[in-house]
């Protein structure tokens, strides 16, 4: 059991004197599933509510698709982007495999049906009203999207937030893409398999901290929004 | 604006709802529609508004179609329909659509919400305001583009009778002033002879005869 206290005193002594090591690993984390639920996030929010807003042909198969397609696993994705991006692949020219910007993009694709079905089903449910108001008032098919995307912040936020939390904590795609690279595209969770195989327990626990830290933030800020 | 509705039919899962052959509403006059709860009353407004389009028959303005004039359109909902801001900038919402300058902007909502007696709210959330102050401030927001047709669907349901006053004087003054069609869905028969012109009865989706309420 002793291992297991003084890997948490490790931990805190690595967090506390800022380990270069440990928080080049955390920055690049943040930075991958951050830049990669903006750029879903860009995508998707307008789009989800211009889909539960609009009345089309196959519009329950497009939702059952989609709402399939929010739990894909994160490894079936890593292998996709993989394939896509292998030297033999279609985009094997990019040269983008085992970096930064292929984790960047598995895991924009691994999130963006998430963050679209959030948003579709947000706004088919309270999307169509707004718009009725909007239209009433004189607003067009965009400007409606605007202002159903105004009304909603709040609830617009709180998936992104979601869809954040989706991409942190996910390890087979950036594992498959990224190739776990010391300095190069070692994240949090790529790094907490390999110390755990390894049998390094402080830094290991030190990285587990800081992505609990960050959930515990991410459900802070879902819940203050929810009460508001 | 003279709206004329012909060979109008909407069904709901096979079902007719409305199934209207002729109706006009004059222009320049308030009609109110009367009729039970689900006789298609609200469908018909939805429809006039250019909400719902999914319907067969036509919908002339004036002779002119919807798109050409569906800026010139405005309706008020029984429930709510405010935007989650100040009321100042609910009212103001319509008018910055249309590009209309700031100075503008903040002399037509000064007005209005002077005449609906709502300025001390102008910078409360509008969803922090009472049933009948919302109702005030939806017909301010509406009548804020100056709509040559204004659509109520039982704007005064729920409130209290001094708002419904108000409301009632509100619109009143406005189509003697501006000579809009305006067009009232109301469950009272003693609001619709104080109100109104005109009276269409709609029962199960058609125009029944309504002679006989004045």
């Amino acid at each position: 059991m002793d291992y297991i206290a003084e890997g948490f005193k490790t931990a805190i002594e690595l967090l506390i004197s800022f380990d270069p090591q440990v928080y080049k690993i955390i920055i690049l984390s943040v930075f991958v599933s951050s830049t990669a639920t903006a750029i879903a996030a860009t995508v998707s929010i307008p789009l989800g509510i211009f889909a539960g807003i609009s009345n089309f042909r196959l519009k329950r198969l497009f939702s059952k698709v989609l709402y399939s397609m929010m739990s894909v696993p994160s490894v079936i994705v890593g292998l996709v982007v993989a394939i896509g991006l292998s030297r033999r692949g279609p985009l094997g020219f990019m040269q983008l495999l085992y970096t930064p910007a292929a984790m960047i993009i598995a895991q924009a694709l691994l999130v963006f049906p998430l963050c679209l079905g959030l948003t579709y089903s947000l706004a088919k449910n309270r999307g169509s009203d707004i718009e009725r108001i909007g239209k009433t008032l004189g607003a067009g098919k965009l400007q409606g999207i605007v202002l159903i995307i105004r009304e909603l912040k709040a609830e617009l936020f709180i998936n992104v937030v979601t869809t954040f939390s989706r991409a942190i904590s996910e390890v087979g795609a950036v594992m498959i893409v990224g190739g776990n690279i010391k300095g190069h595209t070692r994240v949090i969770t790529t790094s907490i398999a390999m110390l755990n195989s390894m049998g390094d327990y402080p830094m290991a626990i030190a990285l587990g901290l800081v992505l609990l830290i960050i959930s515990f933030a991410i459900n802070a800020v879902i819940y203050s929004l929810q009460e508001e | 604006m003279q709206i004329t509705v012909s060979n109008l039919k909407k069904s709901f899962g096979g079902r007719t709802v409305l199934d209207i052959e002729s109706l006009t509403f004059e222009s320049g006059k308030i009609t109110g529609i009367i009729g039970p709860n689900g006789a298609g009353k609200t469908t018909l407004l939805n429809i006039i508004a250019g909400i719902d389009m999914d319907f067969e028959g036509e919908v002339e303005y004036s002779g002119e179609e919807y798109s050409t004039v569906k800026r010139e359109i405005t309706m008020v909902f029984q429930k709510g329909g405010l935007l989650k801001r100040s009321v100042f900038e609910n009212i103001s919402y319509p008018l910055k659509l249309r590009g209309i300058n700031k100075n503008e902007i903040q002399q037509t909502a000064s007005e209005l919400m002077k005449f609906l007696g709502i300025e001390e709210l102008s910078g409360k959330k509008a969803h922090k305001i009472s049933g009948g102050e919302t109702q005030r401030v939806v017909l301010a927001r509406a009548l804020a583009i100056k709509p040559k047709a204004l659509l109520l669907d039982e704007p005064t349901a729920s409130i209290d009778p001094e708002y419904m006053e108000t409301i009632e004087r509100c619109i009143v003054d406005y189509n003697r002033n501006s000579k809009a069609t305006i067009i009232i869905i109301t469950h009272s028969m003693d609001q619709a002879r104080r109100l109104c012109d005109n009276i269409v009865l709609i029962e199960r989706g058609r125009v029944g005869e309504a002679d006989g309420f004045f």
